[in-house]
């Protein structure tokens, strides 16, 4: 029997869900990209650990919810300079001893750091699967045929806030203008004058201050357990391959692509599919595209 | 406080003396192997494990032991299946022993009883559920509970005997969705199930869809397509972060299924489902021990003595009510003692023998299980008695069968999702 067959009211509900959902994955995914393409596009490393960052994110406002009754959206304001320090005390403890190493080298640090993490998560809060249930989580707003849940909502209006915000801080923004003119050519930048390491240390300390939040955020909707960053990471990787590196709208477009591809395939092909499609996806990008969809300067300084 | 902290003491002396004089008549000791996770991701549940075969031991030497010897532990930690392996073989070969027993996981399980095996030594699981296990022709390999398989076999039993007539239907006018994570135990479960249901009853499969639960992250798509082909009984084996989800946004979207069925200990059987979802978990039922609700009486005389004996050693201990894990250990270790009260050796074919010949009905010891062992080592589904278990007002409660339990199934059909109060 194949559901699409029919035309009628109940399909259009059906296509509206579909696209209220896909729209609401991919901002959460968005929101996790975000910081890995600014890593990835400024600093040129790729950053393994990410998803872990997220993971201890899910686990602050964990413990804020359940032994100080502090809902998440509070939090977030913590939780984002809160993550901004985090991110800097790793970039000088950690990255900034292999920023001039090869890539394999920085790759077997950041699976290092990654595992560390996982591990150290384990040890202190074991392997139990965290929930919180704040009263947001439980609301469903429904319009016409389609229901969807409000933290979900309020995760996707971070997602574009945060895309928009960081959007406008490289385009407009001194800083911004500095992090990118070392993004597309690190010499030239440090013979204009610009403290390199600074930008480096800054943009790190912004990506894991968004994927902190980012964590935070998704607290309600997913459980939290030492590789919770798993289930999410993986994906982020294919959002920023997509979007190019370092293109915050790049990344925004990206995730709601693999949502489509995500939400589609699983209703029309079945969920085990799903990652066939976006990793084929992932991989004609790389053949075809290797500068992302919508291409990027600088893009050549990769290697890829 | 000091006279009841002395008084305390006097009567657990007394005890010791107590134990020591029945234990007087044994000569020497019978040492056999316990393999378990003590540390790493399964190390909660593989110490509740080492918890139960100890209650059950100390239940065993107070009635004189195994052929005629006080039983001891060798205790291992096998965290992963390699150290499984190896520490199996260190305890057959630095330890002697001539029994491994264990291991808790389905991970474990495979690597200790083929280490086991190929040093002619006995080798007793008694919780591992991977439908491989007793189909390697290992003759010295046994297993006392069901395998996924059976679960499969029991959700069906389930669905068709007590679901499909409370439903108002025959078997074969129900329509069943199956969903399942994909690892070999939700394969294993959904599998069976999914065979038994269309073979033996004749019931509409609508659809079958397996996900990875490491990376599914939104379950709207399936929720969407299943509301479109609106079956009576959903089959849903989750784990433990993708069954909350699942639940979660099938009350979003509103899904109204009759029913909703789950196998194991993880997932909807996991305490932690209740605790993500409170109230809103009432309905969704979960094949597994006995939990509370469940009637000694209805057990066989000797039965009911070791059910109650058992429970009452784990409530000293552990303060509670016995958990997945007790329950496994203990019912199977007490077999192990059938087994060696008859064979009267260690020695691997008269012990075989022996396992063959025990053939006791359901209700007859610990979980009120049964006994009789297949040729392949594997005892049987309708002699290992299951339960099934259903979420009500924040707790796990035993509602079938009913011979078996004072506690009865609520909402069948299920209501809104508003009204399952």
């Amino acid at each position: 029997m194949d559901p699409a067959a029919r035309l009628g009211p109940a399909q259009i509900d059906v296509v509206a869900q579909l696209a209220v959902s896909t729209v609401l994955l991919g901002g959460i995914y968005a929101l996790i990209a975000v910081g890995l393409t600014l890593i990835f596009g400024v600093m040129r490393v790729v950053n393994f650990a990410h998803g872990e960052f997220l993971m201890l994110g899910m686990y602050l406002a964990f413990f804020a919810f359940t032994l100080q009754s502090l809902d998440p959206y509070f939090v977030l304001v913590v939780a984002i300079p809160l993550f901004f320090g985090v991110g800097l005390v790793v970039y000088l403890l950690v990255m900034k001893g292999v920023i001039d190493a090869s890539h394999n080298v920085q790759i077997f640090t950041t699976v290092g750091l990654s595992t560390a993490l996982q591990n150290l998560a384990l040890v202190l809060w074991t392997g139990d699967f965290r929930v919180i249930r704040p009263w947001h989580s439980s609301v469903v707003l429904r319009i016409g045929g389609t229901a969807f849940n409000l933290s979900q909502v309020v995760a996707f209006a971070v997602a574009v806030a945060l895309t928009v915000g960081l959007f406008a801080f490289m385009k407009w923004t001194h800083t911004g203008r500095v992090m990118r003119a070392t993004a597309q050519d690190r010499d030239a930048a440090t013979l204009m004058g610009v403290d390199t390491d600074r930008v480096y240390r800054l943009t790190f300390a912004i990506g894991i201050a968004c994927v902190g939040a980012a964590g935070v955020l998704v607290s309600p909707l997913y459980a939290a357990y030492p590789q919770a960053g798993l289930q999410f990471v993986l994906l982020a990787y294919v959002v920023v391959v997509l979007g190019g590196l370092g293109d915050m709208v790049g990344a925004m477009v990206g995730s709601l692509i693999v949502a489509t591809v995500e939400i589609a395939g699983s209703y029309m092909f079945g969920t085990a599919w799903k990652e066939v499609f976006y990793f084929l996806l992932f991989i004609a990008v790389l053949v075809f595209r290797p500068a992302g969809l919508f291409g990027q300067r600088g893009a050549e300084t990769l290697g890829v | 406080m000091p006279r009841r902290l002395l008084a305390s003491l006097v009567v657990s002396l007394l005890v010791v003396v107590a134990v020591a004089a029945v234990t007087h008549g044994q000569s020497g000791e019978y040492k056999i192997g316990v393999l378990e996770p003590l540390t790493g991701p399964l190390a909660g549940e593989g110490k509740r494990h080492l918890e139960g075969y100890e209650i059950v031991r100390d239940m065993i030497n107070a009635r004189g032991g195994v052929m005629g010897k006080k039983l001891v532990f060798a205790v291992a930690d096998a965290p992963d299946p390699t150290a499984a392996a190896t520490e199996a073989t260190r305890l057959i070969t630095r330890e002697g022993v001539k029994i491994v027993t264990g291991t808790f996981s389905s991970r474990l399980c495979g690597a200790a009883s083929e280490a086991a095996a190929r040093h002619n030594v006995i080798y007793w699981e008694t919780s591992c559920v991977d439908p491989r296990f007793s189909k390697r022709g290992l003759k010295t390999v046994y297993r006392t509970e069901i395998d996924a398989t059976g679960f499969g076999w029991y959700n069906v039993e389930f669905i068709a005997k007590h679901l499909a007539p409370r439903l108002g239907k025959k078997p074969s006018e129900l329509k069943i969705a199956f969903l399942s994570e994909d690892s070999s135990y939700g394969q294993g479960v959904t599998e069976s199930a999914r065979q038994r249901a269309k073979d033996e009853f004749k019931m509409q499969e609508v659809a079958a869809e397996y996900y990875n639960f490491q990376t599914i992250n939104d379950f709207t798509p399936i929720i969407v397509k299943f509301k479109q082909l609106a079956p009576d009984v959903v089959h849903h084996i989750g784990y433990t972060n993708d069954a909350p989800l699942f639940w979660r946004q099938a009350k979003e979207q509103n899904f109204l299924f009759k029913a909703h069925v789950h196998a194991g200990a993880t997932g909807y059987g996991s305490s932690d489902f209740g605790k993500a979802l409170g109230n809103d978990a009432n309905g969704a039922f979960a094949l597994l021990e006995p939990g509370p609700g469940f009637r000694i009486e209805s057990l066989k005389p000797d039965g009911q003595k070791l059910e109650k004996e058992f429970r009452d050693a784990v409530q000293k201990r552990t303060g509670s009510y016995p958990l997945g894990a007790h329950q496994l250990a203990g019912g199977g270790l007490w077999l192990l003692k059938l087994v060696l009260d008859r064979a009267k050796t260690d020695d691997p074919d008269k012990f075989r023998a022996a396992v063959m010949s025990l053939d006791l009905p359901v209700g007859s010891m610990i979980n009120g299980w049964g006994v009789k062992f297949s040729e392949t080592g594997q005892n049987a589904n309708d002699r290992v008695q299951h339960y099934m278990l259903q979420w009500q007002n924040g707790q796990l409660v035993t509602v079938w069968p009913e011979e078996f339990t004072t506690m009865r199934a609520k909402w069948i059909p299920l209501p809104a999702w508003d009204q399952r109060k």
